[in-house]
């Protein structure tokens, strides 16, 4: 066995150019393959980053009853015993933070346009949400400040700019009519173009003391690794708060199901890219392996003559193959993980295309990847296997050859 | 002696008759203008707003605090029923086939886009059930004498927390109330536009409400061929009875 | 000697060798021909989705309606909307124009209410522009003033409703009165703007005059065009034509200015074709690994042609011919083949609905590749291009080495 090793390995190097052009070819074949998966892999997750880390966090826990009524924002229907909740939480390495949302109707010009507003804790939400680093004008809030923060879809509805006053009208957690008198603090410009229409912040403490919530929150907005599959950990969250009654916990994907629709899901066609790109990089590796082995029936005969086995020698010709496919796998991912980090880093800014929109504001045109190592691992594995299926059949050729017949083609 | 015990009666009558007022009996005094056993009436509503005005009419019916049914008869919503039954309102259209029982946060909805809410038609029993009433004094109002109060909500639920009603002094009828939000900000804004003396009591016939919040928001709101205490038929608020 | 002949020659001699090289270029020619075709169809698609079901190519609203949408303004309507689509429909410039009342409503469940999104359509104009038959999910479309509608399967989800089923909808009317109605549900449809699907619902057009009295009036009205192309012109007529007629209180838009809709076509189309570029690379990278290889793997063959007098020029042309040969003849069946393929699918469909499970954004569940036919060509003149010129950089760096060593290396 480690004589056909050695005979494999000098073969490689004996045949540079060869191995070199196939395991280029499966490079190439694996590295593009790579980067489109983690381009459409990209924009399948910044539409739910979006949703996630500008609008619901990863899950929430809330009371039942709250859950069951959600579109009205029902504020009576508080968390009961928030901080044994949040006890409880915390040692599933889940981060939090509270957030009172309620419906109000703000007034401009002639009429008045019924907006979500959301009571936010500036310290933790500012940790969890990316909502901070959209910040484009002013500033992001500070706790107990008379303040608001809007997206600049809202503002242009408004025609409000920094420091503009905004009169709130709403109903108090009792039902009592209230009216807040905010100052415009900042405008945020964020990915999700609803937080950016119909969302208004401000401090919590704020909203505690206006709405007459006495210290009650009714939403826990929870983030943690791995939101991208919120299923296991809700069920974690719902088993550690079981015995507490009435509470629900729920994920980002059950809270946006509305909207989910509407998102950059996997669309199908990216599905049968892939697949053609699949194809076409089997055909590149097939046919140079083919062909690899096609020209060495000489070599082939040779070997038979000099007493090799049958086995031995496709043996040795799969190690050959599985070696070239491991260096071409490697070489695929560099290509891959290169062509990744620039789509991941930098993205491909489409903003040019897309200015001179009259719509306001600047929808971001960039389209970024994100790292798949799934799609890295199987690929690797596929382009190995590839490889040493693809030597198998010209060998099997090779050996079933009378060998004067091998010796003499060429 | 005789003239002794007069002029005994007349010093205890105009000390009885000078005693000032309490908030609280200028209230009942003006619901009892307001509350009826029965009523019924042909109505009209304008509502404006900034795309323009629209006019409603209908007929009311009403049984004291608690039931009182309005049908529509202008053209766009002829036929349509609000049924309210002490704190319960049904809807009836006629193309729809089931009685819309409104709930919860449905209430706060307006009625037909005016400056009124089912909310405010649940109505709530009196006055003085929900607020504490204190008079602030005597005001003069357009030329009559009223008596300006003071409403703070006894409770925090109460959708305005705060309201200024003042009373005329003579004829015991709101002349104009002040809604206020809990920060104190002037929310609507309802005066009394014609009071009419019929079976003995000087009722308000015609109103306007206005959201002071927005530039053009009002509601008027107009009673004619006022008919109380007439007995009404008990059966004309029922469910069953939207349907006719 | 005629170096053409030669090549050929060549090229029959190592049949397998050739097939190989050829089939490599013939299945990237094939596929980025389908590939192609494919990511037209895509955009195409999702494109025609938008056209078909929001934006029209042309859309006529009352001119203060886009200002206000957000209030779903019934009363900035289209008066005398028969009227002005007989006009309309007798331009042979309009492929079609339908009119539709888009409007918001909360059906009535007892103790909830469903918020959902009306559209009035006239079922039988639609038939020329909504894909009615492939909507159609379950049951039939309703008749026309009937008290009846079709759901989208996510409202009647929601609803709990199937076909048959009755539902009673509160809803503004233009007067800002109250209507109510009830509705029998006579099918249920998908659409392929999947944001619609959580809301939608679709009835006759009278019947929604009828709710939200109306009368002959609409609030929209979407033109396609028979001609894509006249888009600026034709709009400027319409607008004339409106003005002319009096009927200075509307306005027709072009899609293009229509900002966010707009905006995703653009992007659609733009990561398309990048991932087709790169797919074209990606073939690219297959044709010239093959025709090297081809080369490389003759290097005794030039080695004894050269030590027999032939010069370098001669070698590097007669390879040239026979990459030619080769490329041209696979290129010419690749493209050929890809074609036959792209064709049929692009009059009968490709049906994913199999793959899609319901989450794709804009993209139906049948997808029609579109064939260019300049750009299919310019596919095959590529491809044979590619397949020469790549062997020219193995030709010239073999034909430098001496005779000696290109023997020596087996």
């Amino acid at each position: 066995m480690r004589f056909l090793i050695a005979l494999a390995w000098k073969n490689l190097s004996r045949y540079r150019r060869r191995t070199i052009i196939t395991a280029l070819a499966i490079a190439v074949g694996l590295g593009v393959y790579l980067w489109m998966d983690a381009w459409i892999y990209g924009v399948k997750l910044d539409s739910q980053r979006n949703l996630v880390f500008y609008e619901m966090g990863a899950a929430k826990v809330m009371k039942a009853s709250y859950w069951k009524d959600l579109g009205s924002f029902p504020l009576k229907e508080s968390i009961e015993n928030l901080s044994l909740v949040e006890e409880r939480l915390r040692p599933l390495g889940v981060q939090m933070t509270r957030r009172v949302p309620f419906s109000g109707e703000v007034f401009l010009g002639e009429g008045s346009l019924f907006i979500r507003l959301e009571g936010i804790d500036p310290v933790s939400d500012g940790r969890l949400f990316r909502l901070k680093e959209s910040v484009e004008q002013g500033r992001y809030l500070q706790p107990g400040e008379q303040g608001l923060l809007i997206g600049a879809g809202l503002a242009k509805d408004l025609k409000a700019a920094l420091g503009d006053l905004i009169t709130v009208r709403c109903r108090t957690r009792q039902g009592a009519f209230q009216t807040f008198d905010l100052e415009v603090v900042g405008i945020l410009n964020s990915p999700n173009p609803q937080v950016n229409r119909r969302y208004a912040y401000l401090p919590l403490s704020l909203v505690d003391e206006m709405l007459q919530m006495e210290g009650r929150v009714t939403e826990l907005v929870l983030f943690f690794s791995g939101w991208d599959r919120p299923e296991q950990k809700v069920e974690q969250i719902k088993t550690a708060l079981a015995d507490l009654p009435g509470l629900a916990a729920v994920s980002w994907k059950l809270l946006a199901s509305d909207y989910f629709a509407a998102l950059r899901g996997d669309t199908i066609g990216n599905t049968l890219m892939l697949f053609l790109v699949f194809i076409i990089a089997a055909v590149g590796i097939s046919n140079t392996m083919l062909m690899a082995v096609m020209e060495r029936h000489r070599e082939v005969g040779m070997m038979r003559a000099l007493g090799m086995k049958d086995g031995q020698i496709r043996l040795s010709f799969l190690l050959e193959a599985a070696g070239i496919g491991l260096i071409g796998a490697l070489g695929g991912l560099a290509l891959g993980a290169a062509l990744s980090f620039w789509i991941v880093t930098w993205g491909v800014d489409y903003s040019s295309l897309l200015e001179g929109m009259d719509y306001g504001y600047r929808v971001k045109g960039l389209m970024r990847g994100a790292w798949h190592p799934e799609a890295f691992a199987g690929a690797f594995i596929f382009a190995l296997l590839a490889s040493m299926v693809f030597s198998f059949i010209p060998t099997g050729r090779a050996v079933r050859m009378q060998i004067a017949a091998c010796l003499r083609s060429q | 002696m005789k003239r002794a015990i007069f002029a005994l009666a007349v010093l205890i009558g105009a000390a009885w008759a000078g005693r000032a007022i309490s908030a609280e009996e200028i209230i009942r005094a003006m619901e009892r203008n307001q509350v009826h056993d029965t009523a019924e009436a042909d109505g009209t509503l304008v509502i404006t707003d900034r795309f323009g005005s629209r006019t409603k009419t209908f007929k009311s019916f009403s049984a004291g605090e608690d039931k009182m049914l309005i049908a529509f008869t202008n053209p766009e919503e002829k036929g349509q029923k609000i049924l309210k039954l002490q704190e319960e309102i049904y809807l009836y259209f006629p193309e729809a086939e089931e009685i819309v029982h409104l709930q919860g946060g449905a209430l706060k909805q307006s009625v037909m886009g005016s400056d009124f809410s089912y909310e405010d038609l649940t109505g709530e029993k009196g006055l003085l059930s929900l607020y504490d009433a204190s008079l602030l004094g005597e005001e003069e109002l357009d030329g009559r004498r009223t008596y300006h109060l003071r409403l703070k909500g006894k409770k925090s639920g109460v959708a305005y927390p705060l309201e200024e009603i003042w009373v005329d002094a003579e004829l015991m009828v709101l002349k104009k109330a002040n809604l206020y939000a809990l920060s104190g900000k002037l929310l609507k804004d309802l005066v009394v536009k014609e009071v009419k003396r019929i079976g003995g009591k000087n009722v308000p016939v015609a109103f306007l409400m206005r959201d002071k919040m927005k530039k053009v928001s009002s509601t008027e709101f107009k009673l004619a061929n006022l008919r109380i205490d007439q007995g009404l038929p008990p059966k004309i608020f029922s469910r069953e009875n939207l349907s006719w | 000697m005629r170096l053409a002949g030669l090549a050929f020659r060549n090229i029959q001699r190592n049949r397998r060798r050739s097939l190989l090289s050829g089939a490599a270029i013939g299945v990237a020619a094939l596929a980025i021909v389908f590939m192609f075709a494919l990511k037209e169809g895509m955009i195409e698609d999702i494109a025609g989705n938008v056209f078909k079901y929001v934006t029209g190519h042309l859309r006529i609203r009352h001119a203060e309606y886009d200002a206000n949408e957000e209030l779903n303004p019934l009363h900035l309507r289209i008066e005398d909307s028969s009227r002005l689509l007989a006009q309309l429909e007798r331009r042979g410039e309009i492929a079609a124009a339908v009119p539709r009342i888009p409007f918001f409503t909360a059906f009535y469940r007892g103790e909830r209410t469903v918020n959902g999104y009306g559209l009035g359509v006239d079922f039988r104009r639609e038939a020329g522009v909504m894909d009615l038959d492939r909507m159609l999910q379950a049951g039939g479309y309703p008749e026309a003033g009937a008290r009846q509608a079709v759901l989208s399967v996510g409202l009647a989800e929601e609803l709990g409703l199937g076909v048959g089923g009755k539902v009673t909808l509160l809803t503004k009317n233009m007067y800002l009165g109250m209507s109510g109605m009830t509705l029998q549900v006579t099918g249920l449809v998908r659409l392929p703007v999947a944001g619609f699907n959580n809301r939608l619902f679709l009835l006759p057009l009278d019947t929604a005059q009828s709710l939200l009295k109306m009368g002959d009036s609409v609030t929209e009205i979407l033109i396609l065009l028979q001609d894509r192309g006249a888009l600026e012109p034709e709009a400027a007529a319409l607008n004339h034509l409106l003005a002319a007629g009096g009927r200075q209180d509307l306005a027709a838009t072009a899609w293009t200015r229509l900002g966010s809709w707009y905006s995703l076509i653009r992007y659609t189309d733009a990561a398309y074709n990048l991932m087709a570029l790169f797919f074209l690379v990606l073939g690219t990278t297959v044709i010239i690994n093959t025709t090297m290889m081809v080369v490389y793997e003759r290097m005794r063959e030039i080695g004894t042609v050269s030590a027999l007098g032939m010069t370098q020029g001669q070698i590097v042309r007669l390879f040239f011919l026979e990459a030619f040969f080769i490329g041209a003849i696979a290129s010419l069946s690749g493209t050929l083949l890809g074609i036959g393929i792209t064709v049929p699918l692009s009059l009968h469909g490709l049906d994913i609905s199999k793959l899609s499970e319901g989450m794709s954004l804009e993209v139906s569940n049948v997808l029609y590749p579109r064939l260019n036919w300049k750009s299919t060509l310019l596919v095959f003149l590529y491809a044979v291009t590619v397949a020469s010129l790549a062997s020219l950089f193995p030709s010239l760096r073999a034909t430098r080495i001496e005779p000696v060593e290109a023997l020596r290396r087996v």
